[in-house]
């Protein structure tokens, strides 16, 4: 086991113990802050996959641009400290802590049980790590991709984008009363 | 380690969007309601991208590529929505918005 790998497992302790304080944070700016530190986590571990291109667009999109707003929004709004807004041993609390948990055991036996099973049921693709290195690294393999195969979600995706910025202006703008 | 590192994506990617349920069904405040969403989405890219890898396929990572641009809109959308909804009854409570009338 080298050193990357230990990496990897590091970065996901760190990922799931900022989840926890995400989940018990007082004020929405510590909230911000851990969910900025789980984007990065993350960003880290598609870098250590080697996929660089997700791992720039995770650091520009996410950690950037998607983070910004929030904490904009947060400033906006001016929100005070407050109490934790739900009980830790209220009805609600346990009974979603447990369909969440059960949820999460459900899936991790059954990933347990199958994962192995997709190497000779799921046919393998040619983009083995070595393969993309031949074609000239994961960026332009994306690209070719995305510009074939992918065309017409590309397209769509801009209206969508466009669709989206017209209705935040028109959201956001105040009334004229 | 008692697993492999693509196992281990897989378990990490349950786990967050096991924490990004709780935060959105739970939190009580919009703004932490909108980054459970937040985190729910970056727990299916990751897995998405961890099966990817697994597989030798690109077409995950296209997929994740769009949910980004998707996320990225879901969330300009939702906080002018939200941003809306505190100028309206002064509280980023969700409770204040129930009865879903200005």
């Amino acid at each position: 086991m080298d050193s990357l790998t230990y990496a990897f497992f590091g970065l996901g302790l760190v990922a799931v113990i900022l989840s926890v304080i995400m989940l018990f944070a007082r004020t929405p700016i510590t909230g911000a802050l851990s969910l900025l530190g789980i984007m990065l986590t993350i960003a880290g571990m598609y870098g250590l996959m080697q996929e660089h291109f997700i791992a720039a667009i995770q650091l520009v999109v996410y950690a950037g641009a998607v983070m910004v707003l929030f904490i904009f929004s947060i400033m906006l709004l001016n929100l005070k400290k407050e109490v934790l807004d739900f009980k830790l041993m209220s009805p609600s609390f346990l009974g979603t802590l447990v369909a969440c948990v059960g949820l999460f055991v459900l899936l991790v036996s059954q990933l347990g049980l199958h994962f192995e099973s997709y190497n000779y049921l799921v046919p393998q693709g040619q983009f083995t790590p070595q393969a993309v290195v031949d074609l000239g690294g994961n960026t332009k393999v994306l690209a070719h991709a995305l510009f074939s195969q992918y065309y017409l979600s590309f397209e769509v995706i801009s209206l969508a984008l466009l669709v989206a910025i017209i209705s935040a202006v028109v959201l956001a703008k105040r009334k004229f009363d | 380690m008692f697993i492999s590192s693509e196992l281990f994506i897989q378990v990490l990617a349950a786990f967050l969007f096991m924490m990004g349920t709780l935060i959105v069904i739970q939190r009580r405040n919009t703004i932490m309601v909108l980054m459970g969403i937040e985190l729910m989405l970056n727990a299916a890219n990751l897995s998405m991208i961890g099966f990817s890898h697994y597989l030798s396929l690109v077409d995950g990572q296209m997929q994740v590529f769009f949910t980004i641009t998707i996320a990225a809109a879901e969330s300009a959308v939702g906080l002018s929505i939200l941003i809306n909804l505190f100028r309206n009854f002064g509280s980023p409570k969700t409770g204040e918005a129930s009865i879903l009338r200005g």
